[in-house]
């Protein structure tokens, strides 16, 4: 039997309270301290920025994909530490490699052929869910993104901008945007 | 209506976007565990006790002053190892790459080194550090650190990645630790992130961030505890986990239990198990009082050692629930005890 990663874990991981400051300070300190080999920095960053990733992911891949490849991203990220030269870049560098990751991903994937939906079986919890996010996927790609990570990721709007770098007018009117192009294609309805 | 809400919450909440919230929320990361079913079979290791090291360090070949291989015996899966230059981590440069394969065993002497571990983490090597790769399959990645002092930082789904020792074997359950061997076989976990399981002939220790797991050669892992955690508690533990007459034993609880705060909770619940008598009730009893056991659970219970009322004691200490570890459990028992040596 495959195993499989308990997202409790996640929960586990957390570590103790970021470094006092402003939110930018904090974050130069830390991908600092991380660039040093400081791990419990580096865990902090992740905590910050997995939701993030997640939800950039998810927008993108297969569901089933998305935890091996944010570990991955951030693997990738630890690597490539060294090479980045502003520490208040993080998170729009972070989003970058998440966005090429899935690239890559795809591209590696195509000729993995996805069962349909009509072959799933017994009706999943998530069927509503994933049905949602597939109408989310299929949006332009600063919609989708902006609305995974406010709808899935649970992130407010200016906490989105503060993540990925976008300015807050600009994921405003992603959000905006976004969430009636969805409406259109759910039907003008949500799904309950 | 006005989008507030879809920005950041505030304002009239939209009955659409509250919908797609709770819907979608199902699939952040986050969520809460799904159930987690029986590990899948080990992967096929082979067994290096410390005679076939010692017969592999015979034959030791040097690849250069500060570094050594040892051990010719590859097999499968390769990893990556990195050897560095400098004298601090932060100083740290490659200077040269190979590859480990499974059977191989190296020593860093005075270098420094990196090890990706397939696709699943880094392990980092301090000087005067010798590990060996036990196996490397696609369900379990195994090392066998024999002394000196490795960095884990892995990413894998828990009980992926093990290591073993001469006195515990350490089940990664999703962390980052560092674990260090002295030439005597004794070793010291600390975890910095996550959980690790440290664990030898049936002796299992779940150690938390924040908290130390001491072991010995013949006795295994000691009781977890925070490294926080006063002095005296500590010195306490070593003494019942270790040494002592019946006396200093009787002695070291009595400062366990005094000195005990409530976020030790952690060593008191480890202790239910480790102890028996007069000495379990004892653990009970102030663990109660810093922990109150839910309704259902009974002190007879408890002192029988009944694993569901222990796991559900366990729940309370708001250390995550002991469905997040249990699964992962179960393979302890069915690591090589003949890792240590004897």
């Amino acid at each position: 039997m495959e195993l499989e990663y308990s997202p409790a874990m996640h929960q586990l991981t957390r570590l103790g309270p970021e470094p006092a400051g402003s939110p930018e300070s904090a974050l130069a300190v830390m991908v600092s301290a991380a660039r040093d080999g400081d791990r419990q920095a580096f865990g902090r960053l992740y905590d910050r920025f997995a939701p993030m990733v997640h939800g950039l992911l998810l927008a993108r891949v297969p569901r089933p994909d998305v935890d091996d490849l944010v570990h991955e991203v951030f693997l990738q990220a630890m690597r490539r530490l060294g090479s980045l030269r502003h520490a208040e870049a993080f998170g729009p560098w972070l989003a970058a490699i998440a966005r090429n990751r899935a690239r890559d991903h795809h591209r590696r994937a195509r000729d993995v052929v996805e069962l349909p939906e009509d072959v799933a079986g017994a009706p999943h919890p998530e069927h509503g869910a994933l049905g949602v996010l597939a109408a989310i996927q299929r949006l332009p790609d600063a919609y989708r993104d902006t609305l995974v990570l406010r709808l899935v990721e649970g992130m407010t709007g200016p906490e989105i901008a503060e993540r990925t770098g976008l300015t807050p007018g600009s994921v405003r009117v992603n959000l905006h945007r976004g969430m009636q192009m969805l409406r259109a294609a759910l039907g003008g309805s949500t799904p309950r | 209506m006005s989008d507030d809400y879809l920005w950041d919450r505030t304002g009239q909440p939209d009955p659409d976007v509250q919908r797609l919230e709770a819907l979608l929320g199902a699939l952040r990361s986050s969520r809460p565990a799904p159930a987690v079913g029986e590990p899948g079979p080990r992967a096929a290791s082979t067994r290096w006790g410390w005679g076939a090291l010692a017969a592999a360090a015979t034959v030791a070949v040097a690849v250069g002053a500060a570094s050594v291989w040892i051990g010719t015996r590859v097999r499968g899966e390769t990893w990556t190892l990195t050897w560095l230059d400098g004298t601090s981590w932060a100083e740290a440069r490659a200077v040269r790459q190979s590859r480990l394969g499974t059977g191989q065993w190296i020593e860093t002497r005075t270098s420094r080194a990196r090890l990706q571990v397939g696709d699943i983490g880094e392990v980092q090597l301090e000087p005067a550090t010798t590990i060996g790769l036990v196996a490397a399959g696609r369900e379990v990645h195994r090392l066998s650190l024999v002394r000196g002092t490795m960095h884990a930082f892995i990413w894998a789904p828990p009980g992926r990645f093990v290591v073993e020792t001469p006195s515990a074997v350490a089940v990664d359950l999703g962390c980052r630790y560092t674990l260090e061997v002295e030439e005597d076989g004794s070793g010291v976990l600390r975890v910095e992130a996550g959980w690790v399981g440290f664990e030898h002939a049936g002796v299992r220790s779940l150690v938390p961030a924040g908290a130390v797991g001491d072991t010995r050669p013949g006795k295994g892992p000691g009781t977890p505890h925070y490294e926080n955690a006063s002095a005296a508690f500590s010195a306490a533990l070593d003494v019942i986990d270790f040494g002592g007459d019946a006396d200093a034993r009787r002695q070291a609880l009595d400062a366990v239990l005094g000195e005990a705060r409530p976020r030790d909770a952690l060593s008191l619940w480890h202790l239910l198990s480790r102890l028996d008598g007069e000495a379990r009730g004892r653990v009970h009893d102030r663990l109660a009082e810093l922990v109150p056991p839910p309704a259902a659970l009974t002190r007879r219970g408890i002192l029988a050692g009944d694993r569901a009322m222990l796991d559900a004691w366990w729940d309370e200490l708001d250390l995550g629930p002991s469905e997040s570890w249990r699964p992962w459990t179960a393979p302890w028992s069915s690591s090589p005890a003949a890792n240590t040596g004897r």
